[in-house]
């Protein structure tokens, strides 16, 4: 070998070296930036539509599981009993669900304003949800109780009762409170696109409705 | 490296006196020497090289292993299932009757998979009879998936097949007269006919369709219904 060409390898080795460390260089940052910005569905925000929702319907659904459990021990009548605990357990296992969605979303489950503010928000459409307000009035005020939900002396009124009379009143609070229901989960579906959120919404409506109907004819059937 | 990095080598100050013999000996000898600094560089460079490399390659290979396991953890949205031959329902009824419902007529199922129901759902679990349409339909509502069968294609062993194959919850196992196929599959608005107790879609049909976000009332009650006859388990 000549001593004097032999410089030059490691001119070249070093030029190799160089060319791997650039294209790793190259091939981490891309890695990297394609990790880091590689689409990731938006989780709803803490003031969203969606965490509003899953925040007053959770209220919503407890206090029917609570006028439920209130009546299984005031009345032994089994229509009434398989009604009260179909309920409870569907509306006990759909708040559940509504705790995790904020819990994995990563908000808060106390509500940073106050309850009902998501309802008067504009819908998908840009249309407000004024229906049953007047001059296009918002029916909904923020802070407000939300539409159904019992009082205190109702909850209080209905522990002291017992059988027709219970479940009459039981009755009777339910119907209102599932419109409100209804009212709520369609006021969601007008404003919200989640898949999750939207398809638990839908299934309220279309079960309280069913269960509207019913309610009315065992409460026609104690009148 | 340029050629004029490397000067003439400089002599000892002891080689001033040497013969012209010796002066030409250490003068190879410095060029010997020489020569092999050049190529132990030439082999120190060779060693850093590969050695880096190595680790170049390493950090590549284990950061595209590290970007595919985090993004790629075996993970199947049930959304995405496909079970062929499926039938679903939309918009189904979810009115409480104490009377029949037609399902056939009204939705063109048979067995039945949602639709108006009795107020008192039929408790999950295995059944020997047939079971109350109505009944069921309303578990169904509730997350439950009814597998029935065709009792003149099934044996006992096949039930038992059936049965190992199923959730331990929230399932609903009856014979099913004049059905059209040896096993159906139905959820709330979904169904599917099976060929038989080891046709794989049964799995993927449960796995798409058992307690299913999408169900109205999924994880409400099967317990505390009505027990139909037969039950055995």
């Amino acid at each position: 070998m000549d001593p004097e060409k032999s410089p030059k390898q490691p001119l070249s080795t070093r030029l190799i070296v160089g060319i791997i460390l650039g294209a790793t260089v190259i091939a981490a940052g891309s890695f990297t930036a394609g990790f880091v910005a590689a689409p990731v569905t938006p989780t709803p925000g803490s003031t969203s539509t969606e965490a509003g929702f899953s925040r007053d319907m959770q209220t919503h659904h407890i206090q029917a599981v609570e006028m439920s459990m209130i009546l299984l021990d005031r009345t032994e009548d089994t229509e009434l009993r398989m009604l009260a605990e179909d309920i409870a357990t569907a509306q006990q296992q759909q708040a559940g669900q509504m705790y995790a969605w904020l819990s994995i979303w990563g908000v808060p489950q106390a509500a940073p304003e106050p309850s009902m503010t998501w309802m008067t928000r504009p819908t998908l459409d840009g249309a407000n949800h004024d229906h049953g307000g007047e001059d296009g009035e918002t029916s909904h005020v923020p802070g407000e109780p939300m539409p159904g939900l019992a009082t205190a002396e109702q909850l209080q009124q209905l522990k002291s009762l017992a059988g027709v009379p219970a479940e009459s009143y039981y009755l009777e609070l339910m119907i209102a409170h599932h419109i409100g229901g209804v009212d709520m989960a369609q006021a969601v579906l007008d404003r919200s696109t989640n898949r999750a959120v939207t398809s638990l919404a839908r299934g309220m409506v279309a079960v309280q409705q069913g269960e509207i109907a019913y309610m009315n004819e065992l409460l026609a059937e104690r009148a | 490296m340029a050629p004029s990095d490397t000067p003439e080598p400089v002599l000892p100050p002891s080689a001033k006196k040497l013969t012209v013999k010796q002066e030409r000996e250490a003068r190879r000898q410095a060029k010997v020497e020489q020569f092999r600094k050049q190529q132990a560089r030439a082999k120190r460079n060779r060693i850093v090289a590969i050695v880096l490399s190595s680790v170049a390659a390493l950090a590549v290979v284990a950061l595209i292993v590290t970007v595919v396991i985090s993004n790629a953890t075996p993970k199947r949205d049930p959304a995405d299932i496909d079970v062929a031959g499926v039938q679903t329902w939309d918009d189904l009824e979810y009115v409480h009757t104490d009377g029949p419902v037609d399902y056939e007529g009204q939705y063109g199922m048979n067995p039945p998979a949602g639709g108006s129901h009795n107020p008192a759902w039929l408790n999950c679990g295995i059944y020997t009879e047939e079971q109350q349409n109505e009944s069921a339909v309303h578990a169904l509502e509730h997350g439950a998936v009814w597998v029935t069968y065709n009792p003149d294609e099934l044996d006992e062993a096949d039930v038992d097949a059936l049965r190992s194959q199923l959730p331990d919850s929230y399932i609903i196992l009856s014979p099913y007269p004049d059905l059209d196929a040896p096993v159906v599959a139905s959820a709330w608005a979904a169904q599917v006919k099976l060929d038989g107790v080891d046709d794989p879609r049964l799995g993927d049909f449960v796995e798409k369709y058992w307690q299913s976000p999408d169900v109205p009332e999924a994880g409400a009650l099967c317990t505390r219904g009505i027990d139909g006859p037969g039950k055995v388990a």
